[in-house]
């Protein structure tokens, strides 16, 4: 063990102070949380950029995966589900306070993610996303077969106390004020991905992912920094799906659902990996679409498909990463004539 | 008591030998082009739906052989369109877009068949029973078990014994090399991704008796298959036969003797194996 977390913090490769730049996007991207509701009168439209934004969190976990490690995983539900399950299961059988509850819905997702990490990720490529669909459809099975604990397919209302924190419960539940929730948390985790991303660590996970044989002949244990990246993406997901229980009240084996996950991916693959906000931005054209679309057509799922196919085979980087090449290259241009 | 065990035994066979014959489409797949296809359930499914039409209009077995060949069709448009376009690429890419069809399969058999369930009859000839040591079992059900005995059997000896078996099975421990050699790796896949998908959609309509036909029903066994296709490793026949037929048994044991973790134990032997091999039972050749 100690040999492992010497050779994680012996990776002394450079890594490069974060500029003022990105201290000042976290500023910018937080007061913009603050401003929109104020802007956006509609309440309809302002429900569906809270679950955009709450599923968004679930695909940037998806899609740091996706980055770091290079592999794609088809069961992020589970942790999502696991965190709205522990929440709501906690409360309703009255073990312990809201706000201890609240800690131990992050806290048991991540940590069980990182002990299955430590297996599933020596796992190659492909069979690592049959892998991941596997295991999530198995907490899947468990919430609808373990009926005394969960109430089966039905799911149950979570039973909220009257003040989380010392603030009304009534915040989380409120488009108006949970969408600034859920913005700069969103907004605060990209950032956080965007630190381990450029640390010591995310080099270490970067060239692992490169060359994963390489890095063990230069003297790295690899699949330590693999689980954990793998447990980092999974609290990002518990993350989504506590903010998901703490909104709606209510949880239901549907969280645990392949479809959600897949669903995840789908955002992730739109908007793009490369890019941390990537798959934010895809999840954000993914509601909107869905919306757009279900007053038009029932051919919602096949419309997706198409996308998913489209955008795998045109666009590999996503809009996300086709938007900053062209940003890119018209800098560039701008930027050679002045 | 011993009669009853051999019957519940029978049965795990019956769900064992559906799964082999599923999974042994994937693995067939893998071995050639190195990719994963999601949307192998939801040819299943497909399958499933266009063997019950066939069926109703032309009997049962009629449903059968059209299924397979209408699944083997699609097989090689798969190929063509899909693996062989995108061969050079990650093969995530393939996973991704399997993925996107696997949405627009689902959603084609909605519109279709509609979101109601069907029920294919069992035909007439075997909707009795046959008495096995004083138990009655159904005819059906043995047949099932003789088609997949049949099926493992003539693929297995088509890959020992066919030409186009020894490229199959050099073309799984080494692509290239093979290729090197003169053999055409993209004519060989059209037929054996052909092969794999008709083969979805023989156990899809074998299956439809036995299950209800509905849009959803390729995602379990979806899951199912991949699970033994792991456990087996990847792109390995033999492996997935043993897979197959344990996890076939496990099930339908589990069902009966610890019901309420009978769907979790798949799971549990899966991550089990892959502490014990991370590349499954078998490594990864055919």
């Amino acid at each position: 063990m100690s040999r492992a977390t010497m050779n994680l913090t012996g990776a002394r490769v450079v890594a490069p102070r974060l500029s003022h730049v990105s201290w000042l996007l976290l500023a910018v991207a937080l007061a913009a949380g603050f401003g929109l509701p104020g802007v956006v009168a509609s309440v309809l439209v302002l429900t569906l950029l809270t679950q955009a934004v709450i599923g968004g969190m679930l695909a940037v976990g998806v899609g740091f995966l996706i980055r770091q490690n290079g592999v794609v995983s088809f069961g992020h539900a589970a942790w999502y589900g696991v965190s709205a399950y522990c929440f709501g299961l906690l409360l309703r059988h009255e073990v312990l306070p809201a706000e201890l509850a609240l800690v131990l819905a992050l806290a048991v997702p991540t940590l069980t993610a990182f002990l299955l990490g430590l297996v599933i990720v020596r796992v190659p490529g492909v069979a690592f996303s049959m892998l991941t669909l596997a295991v999530g459809q198995a907490f899947h099975e468990f919430s609808m077969k373990a009926q005394g604990l969960t109430n089966g397919d039905d799911g149950f209302a979570i039973p909220l106390p009257d003040t989380l924190f010392g603030l009304p419960i009534a915040a989380v539940q409120q488009p108006e004020t949970m969408f600034v929730l859920c913005w700069s948390l969103l907004a605060l985790v990209i950032f956080g991905l965007y630190v381990t991303v450029r640390s010591p660590f995310g080099r270490l996970t970067e060239a692992i992912r490169e060359n994963e044989e390489r890095a063990r002949f230069i003297g790295y244990r690899t699949v330590l920094p693999r689980a954990a990246t793998y447990a980092i993406s999974a609290f990002v997901a518990a993350l989504a799906g506590l903010l998901f229980a703490l909104y709606n009240g209510f949880v239901s084996p549907e969280v645990l659902h392949w479809s959600l996950s897949g669903s995840a991916l789908i955002m992730a693959v739109i908007g793009g990996s490369r890019l941390l906000w990537g798959p934010a931005l895809g999840a954000v054209i993914f509601f909107f679409l869905k919306d757009l679309a279900g007053n038009l057509t029932e051919h919602w799922p096949a419309m997706i498909g198409v996308t998913v196919i489209v955008v795998t085979v045109l666009m590999p980087a996503g809009i996300a990463g086709t938007l900053a090449e062209l940003a890119g290259r018209l800098l560039r241009r701008t930027g050679g004539r002045a | 008591m011993a009669n009853a065990l051999l019957i519940q035994v029978l049965n795990g066979l019956v769900y064992g030998g559906l799964l082999f014959i599923v999974s042994v489409g994937l693995v067939l797949i893998f071995g050639l082009r190195r990719v994963v296809n999601f949307a192998h359930g939801s040819l299943f499914m497909i399958g499933a739906y266009v063997g019950f039409s066939i069926a109703t209009v032309a009997g049962f077995w009629a449903g059968v052989l059209g299924a397979a060949v209408v699944l083997a069709v699609a097989g090689v448009l798969l190929d063509v369109s899909v693996f062989r376009p995108l061969r050079r690429q990650d093969p995530i890419a393939t996973v991704l877009v399997t993925f996107g069809l696997l949405l627009i399969l689902e959603d084609l058999a909605h519109t279709v068949w509609g979101k109601d369930t069907h029920t294919l009859p069992l035909p007439e000839m075997l909707a009795g029973s046959v008495d096995i040591l004083g138990q009655p079992f159904p005819a059906y059900r043995l047949m099932v078990i003789a088609v997949a005995a049949a099926v493992g059997v003539g693929l297995a000896l088509w890959l020992r014994f066919s030409r186009v078996g020894l490229f199959v099975r050099a073309s799984s421990i080494d692509p290239v090399t093979t290729a090197v050699q003169g053999v055409n790796t993209d004519r060989v896949s059209a037929l054996v991704v052909a092969v794999g998908t008709g083969l979805a959609g023989l156990s899809g309509t074998i299956a439809a008796p036995l299950l209800a036909l509905s849009p959803s029903m390729g995602g379990s066994i979806l899951i199912e298959s991949f699970i033994v296709v792991v456990v087996g490793g990847l792109g390995s026949f033999s492996g997935a036969l043993i897979a197959a037929l344990a996890i076939g048994q496990i099930h339908n044991l589990g069902i009966i003797y610890v019901p309420w973790a009978a769907t979790m134990v798949p799971f549990l032997l899966m991550v089990a194996v892959l502490v014990w091999r991370p590349t499954g039972f078998a490594g990864s050749h055919v």
